[in-house]
């Protein structure tokens, strides 16, 4: 009964949570206009924009900064570089190969997975799993400090217990139900 | 006014000297004299750069177009509001201006802790001196503000002249919000310096207790509040100004503000393990020095040119500077740690895997790798180019593809975190607080799939966001319930008095929220769209629901610049609803030009219009780009919940003091509990 009385106080803080998000419903975007990129533009988003005055991609060049906040001369070259090429049939790797034939790996916009580009991805993988050791490591150190500690005598009493260590043990209780 | 606020800086670099150097005496010696005179001269110091600040200022404010600084960022017309923000629009201000908010820093912490921590102080004393010192340096010999302006002459020698007028600003900072972004973002950075002393400090002087730990997490959570202000500022700087659409775009010049606050932000979590377990306490340490490190590092980033950045205004040569600082911290560091290292050793251990403590563990894990990541990522191109010889660049589409997961697994530890106990969390604890929200989260993400929404990270976002709410929720209900049975005080009134009576606790869950709020914000990406046009005066756009026709443009001559704008009137379905005037700014001093975006901002979306120029084609159209990006402003409103929250953490807590009836008889308090009476309480607000 007790379990069952608590699990209902949960729910109502839950259900008010929820009414909260179900207000805010009609705030969320319209999920189906999502503008899909026609497939020059998607492919111009892998190599940037090589004008060398922006750090944008070629399909997302907006060219802050410049005279005109847009795709700049550069950007829409490329773009119709792609585009004429996905004419005559190339496929997406060829084309973005092209390009790195042409300006060298600079012009990708993420590293390529292989050689040394690669290590870019394995950094962060890398990173994780060395972490994720370290923390393991740490926890089965500190589980391993655990010593037994002497179950308390009768309810009327606590012998063996100094007041020091029971004053002790209520700060740290205090400090554990604190935060 | 030039010699004199050189002359300021001067004695404020010797001033400094002495802080340092007679600081370390003092500790040697444990003289009380050199003890006060070494703190006095930190003092002094402060006052010295007070006032080399304020002389750069009253340059500007007075026009004097002999100072070259002043020439460089100012002219007549600038406005009197940017003449503020003009001191750190090059290098040379800017560095003063690190100085000057430093300045602040240690002035508070050396008057406020004056009669406080004796044997901690000294050692605080001279670490922050040794920071002004390095500087100073370079205020006084590598970068100084206040070299007079200088042209060769006709026998070839540099002449002293004052020309009639300044070059004027950079548009780019011509915008209110530069005049308040970089101040927080450098109060951040400058912030951390302080939590860094004081952990140094009880390294080096193996300060006993744990009242550094308490100094050190309060001074981190006030550089934390400003570095969050100031990167949510400069994300909407960037946002208005920038005409791009968005505001995060992985510059590494933002990589470099976001480096210290991810771990500024481990650390306020694992602090708390320190405070309550006695446990962490070398990777505590850690985390304070690596943020501080994080912050000249990024500062060296942003300084040095070594990677390319929209925020190229700021960049020069001195990056070797910073190497060096970086390398006599971290040795400092090094050696403070290997000699003392014993006095790091933790208290306790960890009773169970499924506790706070393991979450906090997580949640360290998680900042950091995202940390590593986004330090790789920016210092990528650079190492590629030193070790294979040609640039690899790393774009925004890495920095998202691995930081959204993280982020992702950040945002559900955010509603674990708080409901687990200190110690163990019981099977039975746990289904009690997690099944309802975990319900709720997975109920809503059914919902939102359902409703048509099929970005993955999306979803998940808005279904954590779910979760995460519905466990603050939980906590703030459970708890005010408490008060509200006992005191009989409404719903409302007994949150705010549950939240001031544990302001750390309950500010830290606002934080949250607002962090939930700015999820929801970043997760609304994943919708947005755009579209550009050529239009001509009668021609309309259509984006979503909104229908834009372009009514005619007008130019606006002001003092400092011409703006040509557009005026734009939005309809939906066929209703007239808003005016909107995009404009773009030609300054005449320096040629530059300027966007000003006009937004019209519903928490729903932001319909976002930009004149990007005239067509390039040769037609001389007006050309528009308008972008619909959903959900931006839950980033903003979500900022500032973040700031609200950690003021509210900030602020001592109001707590219900036990008074025991029987107060004339004396008696330990542990006894009577031992022995099971009940005293008879009443309940008494104070302060601690």
């Amino acid at each position: 009964m007790i379990r069952k009385s608590k699990r209902k106080r949960a729910l109502l803080p839950s259900l008010l949570a929820a009414l909260c998000f179900a207000g805010t419903l009609p705030l969320l975007p319209a999920f189906g206009d999502g503008q899909p990129l026609d497939h020059a533009h998607q492919l111009g988003m892998k190599v940037r924009c090589m004008c060398g005055g922006c750090n944008d991609s070629a399909g997302g060049c907006y060219h802050v900064g410049g005279a005109f906040s847009g795709p700049c001369d550069t950007a829409k070259g490329m773009l119709k570089t792609i585009d004429a090429r996905i004419a005559k049939g190339d496929s997406d790797d060829l084309i973005v190969q092209s390009f790195v034939q042409d300006y060298g790996q600079v012009v990708l916009t993420e590293p390529p997975h292989s050689g040394f580009a690669g290590l870019a991805w394995w950094i962060p993988v890398v990173a994780l799993a060395a972490g994720l050791g370290l923390v393991l490591a740490v926890i089965s150190r500190w589980r391993k400090r655990i010593t037994p500690v002497p179950a308390l005598a009768g309810a009327g009493g606590v012998p063996g217990i100094s007041s020091e260590l029971l004053e002790r043990a209520r700060a740290q209780a205090a400090r554990d139900t604190e935060d | 006014m030039d010699v004199f606020g050189s002359f300021a800086l001067v004695l404020a670099f010797i001033c400094a000297v002495y802080a340092f150097v007679g600081g370390i005496a003092a500790i040697v010696t444990r003289h009380p004299l050199l003890v006060k005179s070494a703190r006095q001269s930190g003092i002094a110091t402060c006052c010295l750069i007070f006032i080399a600040t304020f002389s750069i200022e009253y340059l500007f404010f007075s026009d004097n177009f002999a100072s070259a600084y002043v020439v460089s960022h100012s002219n007549r017309a600038l406005d009197t509001f940017y003449k503020i923000g003009a001191l750190w629009a090059g290098q040379e201000g800017s560095l003063l201006f690190w100085s000057f908010l430093l300045a602040i820093y240690v002035f508070s912490v050396l008057v406020a802790y004056r009669n406080k921590n004796g044997e901690l102080m000294p050692y605080v004393g001279v670490i922050l001196a040794g920071v002004q010192i390095f500087f100073l340096t370079l205020n006084n010999f590598v970068a100084s503000p206040f070299k007079a302006l200088a042209v060769p002459g006709a026998n070839g020698a540099m002449e002293f002249v004052a020309r009639s007028d300044g070059n004027g600003l950079t548009p780019l900072l011509q915008y209110p919000e530069m005049v308040i972004h970089p101040p927080n973002l450098y109060s951040g950075y400058t912030g951390f310096t302080i939590p860094f002393a004081f952990a140094l400090a009880a390294l080096l002087a193996r300060y006993p207790g744990e009242k550094w730990i308490h100094l050190t997490r309060k001074w981190t959570m006030i550089a934390w509040c400003f570095q969050s202000a100031g990167i949510l500022l400069g994300a909407h700087w960037a946002y208005a100004v920038l005409g791009w659409g968005g505001y995060w775009g992985w510059d590494p010049v933002e990589n470099a503000s976001l480096l210290p606050w991810l771990t500024g932000t481990a650390f306020l979590h694992s602090v708390m393990m320190q405070e309550k377990r006695g446990m962490m306490k070398v990777w505590n340490v850690w985390l304070v020095f690596s943020t501080f490190l994080l912050c000249i590092t990024g500062t060296f980033l942003t300084r040095s040119g070594v990677v390319s950045s929209v925020h190229a205004f700021a960049q020069s040569n001195i990056g070797h500077w910073f190497v060096g600082f970086l390398v006599v911290i971290l040795a400092t560091c090094l050696v403070a740690y290997v000699k003392n290292r014993d006095y790091l050793k933790s208290e306790n251990q960890l009773d169970s895997i499924v506790s706070r403590e393991s979450s906090f563990l997580f949640n360290n894990l998680i900042l950091l790798v995202s940390c590593v990541a986004v330090l790789a990522g920016t210092l990528f191109p650079v190492l590629s180019e030193a070790v294979s010889g040609s640039k690899i660049s790393v774009g925004a589409p890495f920095f998202n593809k691995v930081n959204i997961p993280l982020g992702l697994f950040l945002l559900f530890l955010t509603g674990v975190g708080p409901l687990l106990a200190w110690r163990k969390t019981s099977a039975e604890s746990l289904k009690r607080n997690f099944a309802w929200p975990l319900i709720l989260g997975l109920i809503g993400g059914v919902i939102l799939f359902l409703a048509g929404m099929r970005e993955v990270y999306a979803l998940i976002c808005f279904a954590l966001c779910i979760f995460v709410t519905a466990t603050i929720f939980m906590e703030f209900y459970r708890g005010a319930k408490v008060i509200r049975t006992r005191s009989g005080a409404s719903f409302l009134t007994s949150a705010i008095e549950l939240t001031m009576r544990n302001t750390r606790r309950y500010g830290g869950y606002i934080v949250h929220m607002g962090m939930v709020l700015i999820f929801i914000g970043l997760a609304g990406a994943a919708f947005k769209q755009d579209v550009q046009k050529e239009m001509q005066p009668g021609s309309s756009m259509q984006l979503g629901k909104y229908t834009m026709v372009l009514q005619g443009l007008d130019t606006k001559p002001e003092a400092n610049y011409t703006g040509h704008r557009l005026i734009m009137e939005v309809f939906v379905a066929n209703k007239p609803i808003m005016m909107l005037y995009p404009e773009r700014r030609e300054f005449e001093t320096n040629g530059e030009t300027g966007t000003m975006v006009a937004i019209y901002s519903t928490l729903r979306e932001d319909l976002y219009v930009v004149y990007a120029g005239q067509s390039p084609a040769g037609t001389n159209l007006p050309v528009i780009h308008a972008y619909l990006n959903p959900l931006v402003k839950w980033i903003w409103f979500g900022g500032v919940i973040v700031v609200f929250g950690t003021l509210v953490a900030l602020m001592p807590n109001r707590r219900a003091v036990l008074v025991l009836s029987g107060a004339g008889a004396k008696q330990p308090a542990g006894d009577q509990l031992v022995h099971g009476m009940r005293p008879s309480v009443t309940m008494r607000e104070g302060h601690d």
